[in-house]
């Protein structure tokens, strides 16, 4: 099989099923198809965390047929037609034996694995795979080891399913709409952007201290969603403010003469206008500082702020003026409430599991982002195998230079160890044990967001020392970024043995309408210390890469960029960015 | 396969011997049959991409390290991408939203503070807590959540400061002690 030529055709994380040996073939349609292994399903053991085996009954020690070893001599290969168990040498004689009577296919009793003796190789099948996970599936919930067909899962959150990929078609208006544009709007300065410089490109003021609020602010002006909402004027601010004002006649607000009412979107909206308008001039963001601190009252100081503080509070801000007008609570969940949530909010799946019972619970809940340790010190050579599920290995095949080779930090590792099942104390009560019981967790991604924005926690706290300080480690981080190993359906499948099967919102036939390619379009950096530093966006526009210095924008080279320290990551889903980003003249 | 050499039961030294080395198979198979059924599956990750940018980024960073490259990042701004020069404290004048003065830009958030009646005062109102799924089983807080605030506590936080580059004398002003 040619695996190089798959990794280009297959997307990351999807199952591609490999076509069976002819004796496997021939198994099937002399057995009635997927008969056998369903009939294996009585045998099938699952023991925690989720490992199975095949035994006739519970306690069964099986031997072989022949000689009478038994594991861990030598691996044992029960025929899947007769039960018949062999050891690895004698497997072969009973495979012949059949004569043509289907004896070639047997299942490792150990790993459930199926093996053609004929092939010498281990085989794989869909509906044997079909039947082990039912069996993981059933040991791991409240079922017990039943034969539930289903398993029951928690639902998916709904929106998972509605948002089907439209294809991208270039639009340009009408008759009746270019008349519409041309009466009710007027041309932008066009001398600004001769030089073929980006639209959007600002310097932004520093109003004392304000730097943390510049650098996030530069990155949501050029988050591609967000960008393309407030542009085609999603949210007009005149417009809003106007419906304010019918709506709050009698106001408590202090500014009531001065008829205007606190929205974040609408001072976002006057700060996209300014910044795409053409003007190059620097421009200072004092409404939305004025606006952002009646919102967030107690980080209104002139002092130093976070710049990932400002952000989780900005979304919120503007989160909150959505659920005040339309005056019932927004499910969190679905992220369609307002354009904060559409854009950043993703869904977080949480696996708690009984390790000694097996019985699993997940939950769900919504994120914006997503906060990350930095690992802590690295010694050059060590080579740490990750394990990605809570009993399999990972199948990160050997590389000559992988990250933990050399000793880097790097997102992808971040992201591992943020999706590495953790040991919890005794704190967890089983809802099948009825008791505390020692418990593994383990984090993944249930639906990514338009945009993923990583937080690196630079921050070290030693309780020994009471102090803090920063880390300032170097953290490597891909311009392109595949999400697929992180995501739910790969965290489980992974824990399920990496079976034929779709986990959790996969479609059946393996293709998912959503991606999880990303792009890096923008990164905020810190220098300096804890108490006394400074922030800087970069920018990706068009495949170049600007630098946002508060007032001062410049062009970078791309090695600046990946050379930086990063502090936060913005990436947004390829597809997305690379219609943006291959019309000519557009950013 | 070597024997220990012990004068004791040797028999027993070399059972559990035997064991051991069962085992050690028994472990190495399952290895080795779930990465041939990942690689088979075509689930192994596309790690040719990793490294190269692992490979992009050791080389970018050699590249900025070296003193020979013009370095951009810590040299003085002469002017910007738009032929602009900037002092160091913004000078742009416009009138305060809360009390109509007129304020330079680079001093707006130390008057605003003034202004508003913020400040050190209302730091000491406490942070909505969130109710982060998270820190529910009291361990670190691996996600942001929607929630009023970030979970992560003040602890986790960066400052900004000082505008400008470093090595530059830009000033902001002193830090109002209330």
């Amino acid at each position: 099989m040619d695996q190089h030529s798959n990794h280009h055709q297959r997307r990351n994380g999807t199952v591609s099923v490999p076509e069976p040996c002819p004796h496997l073939s021939d198994f099937r349609s002399l057995h009635g198809g997927a008969k056998p292994f369903r009939a294996l399903q009585d045998c099938l053991r699952v023991r925690p965390p989720g490992r199975a085996a095949i035994r006739r009954d519970p306690n069964e020690v099986p031997r072989c047929a022949s000689c009478g070893l038994s594991s861990p001599a030598s691996r044992l290969y029960a025929c899947v037609s007769c039960a018949a168990v062999s050891c690895l040498a004698h497997a072969p004689s009973h495979a012949a034996v059949g004569g043509g009577g289907g004896h070639e296919i047997a299942v490792d009793v150990d790993r459930a694995e199926l093996f053609c003796c004929m092939c010498e190789d281990q085989v794989y099948d869909r509906d044997f795979d079909a039947a082990v996970v039912l069996a993981q599936t059933a040991a791991s919930t409240l079922g017990g080891g039943g034969g539930s067909a289903h398993p029951p899962l928690p639902p998916p959150p709904e929106n998972l399913r509605k948002r089907r990929r439209v294809d991208y078609r270039p639009w340009t208006p009408d008759p009746r709409e270019r008349a519409l544009v041309v009466s009710n709007s007027s041309p932008l300065n066009g001398k600004a952007t001769s030089s073929g410089l980006p639209w959007g490109l600002r310097g932004l003021n520093n109003l004392g201290n304000t730097c943390f609020m510049n650098s996030v602010l530069q990155a949501l002006l050029h988050t591609p969603p967000l960008r393309n909402y407030f542009l085609s004027d999603r949210h007009n601010r005149y417009f809003c403010q106007q419906q304010q004002q019918k709506n709050n006649n009698n106001s408590v607000r202090k500014n009531d003469n001065k008829n205007w009412r606190l929205c974040l979107a609408c001072d976002m909206d006057a700060i996209f206008s300014a910044a795409f308008s053409g003007d190059r001039t620097t421009y200072s963001p004092a409404k939305f500082l004025y606006s952002w601190w009646q919102h967030a009252a107690n980080l209104a100081s002139y002092e130093q702020q976070d710049a990932h503080e400002f952000f989780i509070s900005m979304l919120d801000g503007i989160h909150e003026k959505v659920e005040k007008d339309k005056r019932k609570p927004q499910s969190q969940g679905k992220g369609d409430c307002c354009i904060a949530h559409r854009v950043f909010c993703g869904i977080l799946r949480s696996d708690v599991m009984c390790t000694a019972c097996g019985f699993t619970s997940a939950t769900y809940e919504p994120c914006v982002d997503i906060s990350l340790d930095l690992e802590p010190n690295q010694v050059a050579s060590t080579k740490k195998p990750s394990t990605k599920s809570l009993h399999s290995c990972s199948g990160e095949a050997d590389s000559k230079c992988s990250s933990q080779t050399c000793g880097i930090s790097t997102l992808m590792g971040c992201l591992d160890r943020f999706t590495r099942p953790e040991r919890l104390g005794s704190e967890i009560f089983c809802q099948r044990c009825q008791v505390k019981q020692e418990s593994l967790k383990q984090m993944s991604i249930r639906k990514l967001p338009l945009v993923s924005c990583f937080h690196i926690k630079r921050f070290e706290h030693s309780s020994k020392q009471k102090m803090s300080r920063k880390v300032d480690r170097y953290l490597q981080f891909p311009f392109s970024l595949d999400m697929a190993p992180y995501l739910s359906s790969s965290i489980l499948r992974g824990r399920f043995g990496n079976r034929i099967f779709s986990f959790d919102g996969e479609e059946p036939d393996g293709s998912s309408e959503l991606s999880s390619e990303f792009e890096l379009f923008a990164v905020i950096t810190h220098s300096g210390k804890l108490e006394a530093g400074h922030y800087v966006t970069y920018l990706r526009l068009s495949n170049q890469w600007y630098k946002c210095d508060d007032a001062w924008i410049s062009q970078v080279n791309e090695d600046i960029v990946r050379a930086a320290q990063g502090y936060m990551m913005f990436y947004v889903q390829k597809m997305l960015y690379y219609k943006a980003s291959e019309k000519p003249g557009a950013s | 396969m070597s024997v220990p050499n012990d004068d004791n039961p040797s028999s027993h030294a070399q059972l559990s011997a035997n064991v051991f080395s069962d085992l050690l198979d028994s472990i190495i198979v399952d290895v080795a049959s779930e990465c041939h059924r990942i690689a088979r599956l075509g689930l192994d990750r596309n790690l040719e991409e990793e490294e190269e940018e692992l490979r992009l980024s050791a080389q970018a960073r050699a590249r900025v390290a070296d003193p020979s490259n013009s370095a951009e990042t810590n040299s003085k701004y002469v002017v910007d991408i738009f032929g602009q020069t900037h002092p160091s404290v913004a000078n742009e004048v416009f009138d305060c939203m809360n009390c109509g003065r007129s304020v330079v830009a680079g001093r707006f958030a130390p008057h605003l503070e003034k202004c508003m009646g913020k400040g050190r005062k209302a730091r000491l109102k406490t942070t909505r807590s969130s109710t982060a799924a998270q820190n529910r089983y009291s361990r670190g807080s691996p996600g942001s959540t929607y929630s009023p605030y970030s979970t992560s506590t003040s602890m986790n936080r960066l400052s900004n400061g000082t505008p400008g580059v470093s090595g530059e004398e830009y000033s902001n002003g002193t830090l109002e002690e209330s």
